[in-house]
């Protein structure tokens, strides 16, 4: 079994504080990258350079956007909803720390222990739709108003077949193995338990996208529209609604709610490497290496994806989860339900 | 302390890291205040009117199919959990069965409704 921080550092207190400057080091190090990323491979695929200017080859780009961030006025709109205005930020920002602190990023240690880890990512991933609406709601502007209701009638249709996949793989990773061997010692297997998904992949030596190739898609197709991605990034479409629910939030409050986009970005990718792509499991590199190399590897598909296919119209957005992903994950989860009892 | 209540400190931290962010720009950012300054945008012209309007019904019946089933399939979490247990055999298969085409019933109903054709 993973050591957790408590029992390595001997304090509780002590490994919060660890953990939390790893997970807010490494967040913000993955905003910092990602917007860097997205915008050389929109270059890149549009054929231009992308930035140049800051450090080599644009580098530093994003860090001079950071501070630039920083200075800016705070601007708050009057006849906002004061309290929903104001908390919204924090309410999109504060889960992703918690949610990134429950991923399984390798087989010696872990951050802290929950058996219901995925149960637990998919709660503070629900969080986001909530701060979403309350900035929509909250800013008493038209263009935030419409954003927020498209983005949660979206967030919580997705949300669904998200559910019904991950389920499939719960499923499987229950029945595969009742026990997992580690080393020397017997683990009796908690299927919400991500560390023991990815236990369970390494011990029977198959990656779950093998044995679930509809679900992994589905899933992948849900993150896209859970995190208001293109091609699902109706919600804050800036040629029809200007910046959509965030319109009326200027420079650190903005900078929050990028900051939270990404970070969900980080933790669907994390956990769809989780579910389906074996976790930290690989040779010769050690397991963090594997891990983080697998959710970026699926990162960058998300922006290729982004800046491939053109934006879909709301009606055709719904009726495709609605008509196609839900059925489709909800045969997917009983086929595999059928193939555990035969087999 | 248990694991839970790290993760309980995770969140709450994260509250107030959120919180201190906000703090930099309060100190250091310029606090210029217009005529037009404090207006919500709206494409440059003085904004008209609120934006608490009514709006098309259908987010709302989205909303309940989906209250509907996100229950349902957060009970399915525990089914999975002993789906393979030796005792219940082909019985647990068939109840899930059951369970999904009860489930599928809200979508064939709100099909035939037109709720995904858009229309009020």
């Amino acid at each position: 079994m993973p050591k957790t921080l408590a029992e390595m550092l001997g304090s509780p207190m002590l490994a919060v504080a660890t953990g939390l400057g790893g997970v807010m080091g490494l967040l913000s190090f993955n905003a910092l990258f990602c917007i860097y990323l997205e915008r050389k491979i929109s270059a890149w695929i549009q054929r231009r350079m992308g930035p140049m200017e800051v450090g080599f080859h644009g580098m530093l780009q994003t860090v001079a956007d950071m501070v630039k961030l920083l200075g800016k006025q705070l601007i708050t709109p009057k006849g906002i909803d004061k309290p929903l205005y104001h908390l919204a930020p924090l309410v999109v920002f504060a889960p992703v720390v918690a949610g990134t602190s429950l991923m399984a990023f390798s087989g010696s240690f872990a951050l802290h222990h929950i058996d219901l880890g995925l149960v637990l990512v998919f709660t503070f991933g629900g969080f986001a739709v909530l701060g979403i609406f309350m900035a929509g709601w909250g800013s008493n502007n038209k263009y935030a108003l419409l954003g927020a209701m498209r983005s949660v009638a979206q967030n919580i249709s997705y949300e669904i077949p998200l559910l019904l996949s991950a389920l499939s793989v719960v499923m499987l990773t229950t029945s595969m193995g009742r026990t997992v061997t580690v080393g020397d010692e017997t683990v009796a297997v908690q299927g919400l338990n991500l560390f023991h998904i990815t236990m369970v992949q390494m011990d029977r030596n198959v990656w779950f996208i093998v044995l679930q190739p509809v679900a992994a898609i589905l899933f992948f197709i849900a993150v896209l529209a859970e995190t208001n991605r293109a091609p699902f990034d109706i919600p804050e479409a800036e040629s029809e609604l200007v910046a959509g629910f965030h319109t009326e939030y200027s420079g650190m409050r903005f900078a929050l709610f990028f900051f939270g986009e990404y970070s969900n970005m980080l933790i669907g990718c994390m956990v769809a490497t989780t579910l389906f792509f074996g976790g930290w499991s690989g040779p010769l590199l050690p397991g963090p290496v594997w891990f983080f190399l697998k959710s970026y590897a699926l990162m960058a598909v998300m922006m290729w994806v982004r800046w491939t296919y053109p934006r879909l119209r709301f009606d055709q957005l719904m009726r495709f989860c609605w008509m196609v992903m839900i059925p489709l994950s909800i045969v997917n989860l009983l086929v595999t339900a059928f193939f555990l009892k035969v087999f | 302390m248990t694991d839970y209540a790290q993760l309980v400190a995770y969140l709450g931290i994260g509250v107030i890291l959120g919180f201190a962010a906000l703090v930099v720009p309060w100190l250091v950012s310029p606090r210029y205040r217009g005529r037009e300054t404090e207006q919500t945008y709206e494409c440059g012209v003085d904004t008209i009117g609120s934006a608490w309007i009514r709006f098309s019904i259908s987010f709302y019946v989205f909303a309940l199919i989906f209250v509907a089933f996100e229950v349902d399939v957060l009970y399915l979490f525990p089914v999975a959990l002993v789906f393979d247990e030796p005792a219940f055999g082909w019985r647990a298969f068939v109840e899930v069965f059951i369970f999904l085409t009860i489930l599928s019933m809200a979508i064939l109903h709100a099909w035939r409704k037109g709720v995904f054709r858009w229309e009020r």
